[in-house]
């Protein structure tokens, strides 16, 4: 298994595939220009083969994995693509971009790329992930299962169509943002009522994940669930008052809404290629660059994406 | 004793059924024990200080009067149906009239069982119901509590009574003020809901009386299905959205609008209010 960047998804997903014991470290590899990254560390303390030729992750991988930014997966296209034979998966894991954009740009180097099309989550790092997949045309039946079964080994996975990626990624790819943040109010109220901090902490992380494993495990529906935990004319229902008066419910569907929207938002600007330089890390960028002299960006103007036009400086 | 008396009259066709005061209320209960025929007509005494609500009763075979201790001393069961404030002096008036074989009980808003029983004789058995309106279309809800010397008979024939007008359940009083808050006034937060969903349909374009009609069948649908199939209400919602419908665009806009925390203020308020008001 192959990871084009080496940050936090990579990380994850590497700690996650080691832990379950489903891959040894050393079939790993990972590649990024930038070695200054924490992760980069973490990674080769896990035993993954680290490197920072992109070509090289791809010649020792069977399952490719593009772990890099929505705005960067152009370029990495553009740079392996060359290297991509019949054998390979590719699967992507970036938001907003479309398996059509990815099967045409490597369709220009390997006339049937595997694609696949992924969207998870942070939790892969304590196997607790939430994927969906789906899978591309060149893409067999096996090679969608053996996606799966890596990443069934990271928490839960299921095929989708791809037009429903979106909205995974507005619900569970930013789902842990979510419960981070409510989280660490919850933390603040029991701080504010008297708790330290860190039993707080503790509590309240307990406390979601004891309420996600009852209802994984249950037949009931969450309204059930809420219902048996609130007895009449006690502190829950009086506490559940208070979320119902601030629009709690409307928030959170507010929220998946927003994610799934700019989503899609962000991979209409990448297919009109609008993304504006800024968009992109500079020393990123620069290094992606250097790799790949054929490729030229414009600095002014806009970026050119998903073309195999060089736009001259 | 009297219990021979009292099990005889427990045959509901020979039941004396009274009424004092004769409002809406009462006459909500009145007609669903007539549609239900537990009771005939000819058997129920209604009083009242006018005729202006009595011609009602009158027209549907009950017998009137204007005095209230006729009703008493001509039936077992006495319902006490008239405005609060009014309630003390009546009871003044009838309490010697009222013996052991009387069954009282009190449709009075916000009067409770202690203060009724204090103002009955000691050995009088007390009931206390909180109707809805809807028990004039035998659609009613209805908790009632015993006083202390009310019991399991008593308790029963008011059920089996007043089933055939609705849902009829005992309770502990400390319940009958939330009652209220959700069933008494909550009538009225589903025409306020109805009203509101047929403006709605109005708005998009759809003619008044059609809409009315169908928001009207729509809540009636709804509740029925909540009502015979036992789901929780969050599973029922969840089944009527499809991904990306109709539905769940509504719903997120009630979510919007913090229906859900405005319906629990409501019931809260109403609930209040009964409990401030029975104090006063």
């Amino acid at each position: 298994v192959g990871f084009i960047g080496a940050g936090q998804l990579a990380f994850a997903l590497a700690r996650g595939f080691t832990a379950a014991g489903v891959l040894a470290a050393h079939k790993i590899t990972a590649s990024s220009p930038d070695t200054d990254l924490p992760t980069v560390s973490g990674l080769r303390k896990m035993g993954v083969n680290f490197t920072v030729s992109n070509k090289d992750t791809v010649k020792s991988s069977d399952v490719l994995f593009l772990a890099v930014k929505p705005p960067i997966i152009p370029f990495i296209l553009e740079e392996v693509g060359p290297d991509i034979e019949a054998r390979h998966i590719v699967v992507s894991c970036a938001a907003g971009v479309t398996i059509s954009s990815i099967e045409k740009k490597l369709s220009t180097f390997c006339p049937t790329p595997k694609v696949i099309r992924c969207m998870t989550n942070t939790p892969v790092i304590v196997r607790e992930g939430a994927t969906v997949y789906a899978t591309g045309t060149h893409a067999d039946v096996e090679d969608g299962k053996l996606l799966e079964q890596l990443m069934a080994s990271v928490g839960f996975c299921t095929e989708v169509e791809e037009d429903l990626i979106d909205a995974v990624t507005g619900l569970s790819g930013s789902g842990p943002a979510y419960a981070f943040t409510a989280l660490d109010a919850l933390a603040d109220g029991g701080v504010k009522m008297g708790l330290p901090r860190r039993l707080a902490v503790r509590l309240g992380a307990q406390a979601l994940l004891g309420a996600a494993k009852m209802l994984l495990e249950s037949e009931q529906h969450p309204g059930q669930l809420k219902d048996n935990v609130c007895s009449p004319g006690g502190a829950t229902i009086h506490a559940l008052h208070f979320l119902e008066s601030g629009g709690f419910r409307s928030l959170l569907i507010n929220a998946v809404e927003a994610s799934c929207i700019r989503t899609r938002e962000l991979q209409h600007l990448a297919d009109q290629e609008e993304i504006s330089p800024a968009a992109i890390k500079k020393t990123l960028l620069d290094k992606v660059k250097l790799e790949s002299p054929s490729l030229s960006v414009a600095s002014a103007s806009k970026v050119s994406l998903f073309t195999n036009k060089s736009k001259k400086n | 004793g009297s219990g021979g008396v009292v099990a005889a009259a427990m045959e509901a066709s020979e039941l004396w059924v009274g009424f004092v005061g004769a409002g809406r209320m009462a006459g909500g209960l009145v007609r669903g024990l007539l549609q239900a025929g537990k009771v005939p007509a000819s058997n129920i005494l209604a009083s009242a200080p006018s005729d202006k609500n009595l011609d009602a009763w009158r027209e549907l075979g009950c017998r009137t009067t204007h005095c209230n201790l006729e009703v008493v001393h001509r039936s077992t069961l006495v319902f006490l149906a008239t405005k609060p404030h009014i309630l003390p002096g009546v009871l003044e008036e009838i309490r010697p009239a009222v013996g052991s074989h009387h069954i009282v009980v009190s449709l009075v808003a916000g009067v409770t069982i202690q203060t009724l029983q204090r103002l009955l004789p000691p050995w009088t058995k007390v009931l206390r119901i909180m109707p809805n309106l809807p028990c004039v279309v035998q659609a009613g809800a209805m908790v009632f509590s015993r006083g202390s010397n009310a019991g399991d008979e008593e308790a029963a024939l008011l059920k089996s009574l007043l089933s055939s007008c609705g849902l009829c359940e005992e309770v502990p009083e400390s319940y009958i003020d939330i009652h209220t808050g959700l069933s008494g006034s909550g009538v009225a937060y589903v025409y306020l809901f109805a009203e509101a969903l047929a403006e709605g349909a109005v708005k998009m374009g759809m003619p008044g009386a059609l809409a009315s009609r169908i928001a009207a069948q729509t809540l009636l649908g709804a509740a029925k299905m909540l009502l015979e199939t036992g789901e929780h209400p969050a599973k029922l919602r969840g089944d009527v959205c499809t991904p990306g419908g109709t539905t769940i665009y509504a719903l997120h806009q009630l979510e919007k609008g913090a229906l859900r925390a405005t319906v629990m203020d409501a019931v809260e308020a109403a609930t209040n209010r009964a409990c401030d008001m029975a104090k006063d």
